[in-house]
């Protein structure tokens, strides 16, 4: 018997193959929300159709394409172009389901809240452009499951998963995970790069399963559990209600998910680890530990100061260290029950907003679903601050930056000041492009960068209980999604692969031949 | 002034050992401390005698007692063998907060205030030339206010001598200084007693130079010295409205490019080496941020017309070269309008002038480290060289840029915090400390209105002044200082512990 279409023949292209085969995947979710909103009588045949779409583009990108070779630029390109592609066929259920089409609103702006919507959730950012003229709880179950699920694809990684599936890659699968996960590398859990891509994803599901149990108990109903439990171990912050977990007012609910969001926001190797150790390692690791003081210390600042605002000093703990923990791994609910409500942090003073704003910036550890800049790259950022200061006084001395008792390549220690100095250039560019774009300061600075972070609401018109539609402009907004990408890919593999194809030497050395006074 | 002292010097008091590096950096940030009060106090107490001159004694006298007093402290200090960078870089960063102290005690004698926050308040603004004064003198108390327009004077005369004299010789910021020879050129910093000199005769005529102008736009000649002293050290602080008269506001839009403008090439602008000058990347840059920055501040403040232009350079003029010329908003401003200007505060003018920020130069070094990233994540074993003032820079300068940043960025957070927790709104709290670690000002209200800091409560005024001194001090040097600090104490709570342990075993 002969194959129709030898590999040999296909069109080498490493980016096509991959992002085939996370269309595929991302076909079967919505093939799951199809069903759930047949079964729900909303929606249905709209997602059938989108998985019909997104199935036919994936297995035809798939079948003509072969993996070629992965140098470091096409490992961008590849990671990439399939965050691209995700995002942009990641709109075909809004809107085919008409979810945005409200009367009055043209279709340019139509179209571009659904890619919004679509990349919000893929990069499992939770801003979100249903509100008031728009609400949540006017969608079917089908469309509620489809936009949970696009956080936990998202999550954990579109492009981990596809490595999962596609043997061929072998050991340059690595790098693609490496460009696509959080942090500052990623550490192999097997010697195969294909196990240590199906270990994450055994951890993640098991995590979720976890999480969705323990809202059960809680006392939040199986949809509402399964779904909660999708966009927090993925650190999203999309939820099935309008108020976000403040429908619920109900402290189980909220430990549950504190609880959760710290696991999640903490690296997968160490889960990992102690898996396979039996037992918990994870107040072994520098990172941890410093990401939890963090947490604390907040905690404390923002309730102490909600406390002399005039709450109770119970409702000002609960308050606090809810929005401080939500924020602090990226995960964006909220427990506002209402506008101007205790937990409607754009209310509050300026001085725990202020808390808010650095902890949009920070995020979680290095290799979890979490956004932002990192606990690790601040305490790199913060020892290499010390030796430089260090080496002033003693100009000979042989300094290492270490963390815990690890010395760190000097390598390593320039690309996380090289990652730092590209994301201020992002915020300050961004912000001002917000701006211009008719976005108030405080707005526009905390939506870029919680956009950066992926972490859904922010400060300004764009809190807790508002919608981005009531804080940016379309453009600005669009904006705003191309920034999620940018964030969620950790800067460089975006950047890089608007570049990439012209990666010629005399090209990428164009900044030393500038001549200078 | 720090001396670099290479060898041994004889002591008044007679020969004997030489002192510590750093108890000698110390006592002469005293002694420099003592000594610009005193040049500050007799200085205003002869002008005070062109108005009441009932301030003129308790200036006299203040000035008098501490210009001995840093005489006295100048002969008994020996200096010390070997002189380490980082105790100079601390000695300058001790020196401006003494000035600071010494310099609100001043104000209290002389009675422009009973509250010690203002005093603190202005003493640091005028020495820092941050533009965010809490006092306002008498038209008539010419004293006062020739005392708070040479604080600044001299505050910029201060900042130019730790930029341009001090730390490119002290181990920080040598790619930035002046001093090749190649093919018999004249540079200006070649050592640093030239430097010295050097920066006295550039800055002295451009301070004549302003001074004259706006005499001639029609100020009178003692506003016009006082506004010429606050226009080119990017001082800001001002009595009354001078710039009524669109004459001195362009005028002041001279003066402030003119002191935002790196000393270097006012240098070869005075020694005729203009040739080249303009491929010079920095001043490219800078010129380009005035003219951008104004025609999108014209745009988004629905400016139009002369009069429109000449309030949008005004107001963008101020803000890049951080001088802070406080100026009601004309028109309507749209969001972006203090987006945009809190951004050039933040960029700043060229190194190597008066003005705080960043500054162009060092935005130039992080913007090619950055590119250099990003070549390096393709090509991960590339060689990718990054150069600053046509010379390839060292790894080292680099890391300190980026460093600085990364200091820069925290301490304004911090600060901002800080004010906030203590009673500043989220906006005037994110303007007021970018405002105090650029030392520019004023701060405006998202609409334009200039906010008064005088109204602020009185611990968050007093947040801001560290930032201030950091930003003055381009951070750099505060921080060595406290490194050193800590690190002299450690070494001296060790060393007597050690002795203290030794004894215990002899006995």
């Amino acid at each position: 018997m002969t194959i129709p279409f030898p590999l040999e023949d296909r069109w080498s292209s490493t980016t096509g193959h991959v992002t085939g085969l996370a269309l595929l995947f991302m076909s079967a979710g919505m093939f799951v929300s199809a069903i759930v909103g047949l079964v729900a009588g909303s929606a249905g045949l709209a997602l059938l159709g989108a998985t019909a779409i997104t199935a036919f583009l994936g297995a035809g990108l798939w079948w003509t394409t072969r993996p070629g070779a992965l140098d470091h630029a096409t490992v961008f390109t590849a990671v990439g172009g399939t965050w691209v592609a995700a995002s942009m066929v990641g709109v075909l259920p809004y809107l085919l389901a008409g979810t945005f089409a409200v009367a009055g609103r043209p279709w340019t702006v139509v179209v571009a809240d659904a890619l919004f919507e679509s990349i919000s959730g893929y990069t499992a950012t939770g801003a979100t452009v249903f509100g008031g003229h728009n609400r949540i709880a006017d969608q079917g179950a089908g469309i509620l499951l489809y936009r949970q699920l696009t956080q936990w694809a998202g999550g954990m990684g579109i492009v981990v998963l596809v490595v999962t599936v596609l043997p061929s890659l072998r050991a340059s699968g690595l790098g693609l995970i490496d460009a696509e996960a959080p942090g500052m590398g990623v550490d192999r859990l097997a010697p195969r790069v294909r196990d240590t891509a199906i270990r994450f994803w055994r951890l993640y599901l098991g995590l979720t399963v976890l999480v969705a149990v323990g809202f059960l108990v809680a006392g939040m109903g199986p949809f509402d559990a399964v779904a909660h439990a999708l966009t927090t171990a993925s650190t999203g912050g999309f939820s099935t209600r309008d108020a976000s977990i403040g429908y619920w007012d109900s402290v189980a609910v909220e430990s549950v998910l504190i609880v959760a969001l710290i696991l999640a926001a903490a690296s997968f190797t160490l889960h990992s680890r102690s898996w396979s150790r039996k037992r918990i390692t994870h107040f072994g690791d520098h990172e941890f530990r410093g990401f939890l003081s963090v947490l604390a210390i907040c905690t404390l600042v923002v309730s102490t100061l909600l406390a002399f605002d005039g709450m109770a000093p119970a409702r000002a703990l609960r308050v606090g260290l809810f929005n401080v923990v939500t924020l602090g791994t990226s995960g964006g609910f909220g427990n506002a029950t209402g506008a101007g409500s205790d937990g409607d942090w754009v209310r509050w003073a300026a001085g725990p907003q202020m808390v808010l704003l650095f902890l949009l910036v920070f995020g979680g550890c290095t290799g979890s679903t979490a956004g932002g800049v990192k606990i690790m790259r601040l305490r790199v950022g913060m020892a290499h601050a010390a030796r430089t200061l260090h080496s002033f006084r003693r100009p000979r001395a042989l300094l290492p930056v270490r963390q815990g008792t690890a010395t760190l390549p000097d390598s390593l220690v320039e690309r996380v000041a090289g990652f730092m100095v590209v994301y201020g250039m992002l915020v300050v560019g961004g912000t001002v492009l917000v701006a211009a774009l008719g976005t108030d300061l405080v707005t526009a600075v905390s939506g870029v960068i919680g956009s950066l972070g992926n972490m859904g609401p922010v400060l300004g018109d764009a809190g807790p209980t508002a919608s981005f539609v009531d804080g940016f402009s379309t453009p600005a907004r669009l904006v705003l999604a191309l920034l999620m990408l940018v964030g969620r890919l950790e800067i460089f593999p975006m950047l890089l692969m608007l570049v990439a194809p012209y990666r010629s030497v005399r090209g990428a050395a164009w900044p030393t031949r500038r001549p200078g006074h | 002034m720090i001396f670099t002292a290479p060898g041994r010097r004889p002591s008044a008091t007679g020969t004997g050992p030489p002192w510590a590096s750093w108890t000698s950096a110390g006592a002469q940030a005293v002694a420099v401390a003592l000594g610009g009060v005193s040049f500050l106090a007799i200085s205003s107490g002869l002008v005070d005698l062109l108005g009441a001159g009932d301030d003129t004694t308790v200036f006299l006298l203040a000035g008098t007692l501490s210009g001995l007093a840093a005489a006295w402290l100048l002969v008994l200090i020996r200096p010390p063998d070997r002189v380490r960078d980082s105790h100079v870089l601390s000695g300058v960063a001790v020196a401006l907060p003494l000035l600071v102290g010494l310099l609100a005690g001043l104000h209290l004698l002389v009675g422009s205030t009973t509250s010690v926050v203002d005093a603190l308040a202005e003493a640091t603004a005028g020495l820092t030339t941050t533009a965010l004064g809490a006092i306002e003198p008498a038209g008539s108390d010419h004293g006062l206010r020739f005392l708070r327009a040479t604080t600044q004077w001299a505050g910029g005369l201060g900042a130019l001598f730790v930029g341009v004299a001090i730390l490119p010789f002290f181990g920080a910021g040598r790619e930035f200084a002046d001093r090749s020879r190649i093919r018999g050129r004249r540079p200006m910093t070649p050592t640093q007693r030239t430097a010295l000199r050097n920066i006295l005769i550039v800055y002295g005529t451009a301070s004549v130079a302003t001074w004259l102008a706006y005499a001639v736009a029609g100020l009178s000649i003692f506003d016009a010295l006082l506004v010429a002293m606050a226009t080119v050290s990017t001082g800001g602080i001002v009595d009354g409205d001078p710039f009524a008269r669109p004459a001195a506001q362009w005028v002041a839009v001279g003066g402030m490019v003119l002191a935002g403008t790196s000393l270097v090439v006012l240098w070869r602008l005075a020694v005729g080496r203009a040739r080249g000058l303009w491929r010079s990347a920095e001043l490219r840059v800078y010129l380009g941020l005035l003219v951008i920055g104004t025609v999108l501040f014209l745009m988004w403040t629905d400016g139009a017309g002369p009069e429109g232009v000449r309030h949008a350079a005004f107001t963008v003029t101020a803000a890049v070269t951080t001088t802070g010329f406080p100026s009601a908003p004309a028109g309507t401003w749209s969001a972006a309008a203090p987006v945009l200007l809190l951004g050039l505060v933040s960029i700043g003018p060229m190194t190597g002038s008066a003005g705080g920020g960043f500054q162009i130069l060092r935005h130039r070094a992080l913007l090619q480290v950055a590119l250099r990233e990003m070549v390096r994540q393709i090509h991960p074993r590339a060689v990718v060289r990054v150069r600053l003032g046509g010379r390839v820079a060292a790894e080292d300068t680099l890391a300190r840029v980026v460093i600085t940043q990364f200091l820069s960025v925290s301490v304004l957070f911090v600060t901002a915090l800080t004010v906030a927790v203590l009673g500043l709104d989220l906006i005037p709290a994110l303007g007021a400390a970018v405002h105090a670690v650029s030392t520019a000002g004023p701060v405006r209200a998202l609409d334009g209105t200039v906010l008064d800091p005088s109204a602020w409560p009185a611990p968050a005024r007093l947040a801001l002044l560290p930032a201030m001194v950091i930003g003055r001090l381009s951070i750099y040097p505060a921080l060595v200082a406290l490194s050193t600090g800590a690190s002299v104490c450690r070494n001296r709570i060790r060393l007597a512990r050690r002795i203290r342990s030794y004894r215990g075993r002899t006995l």
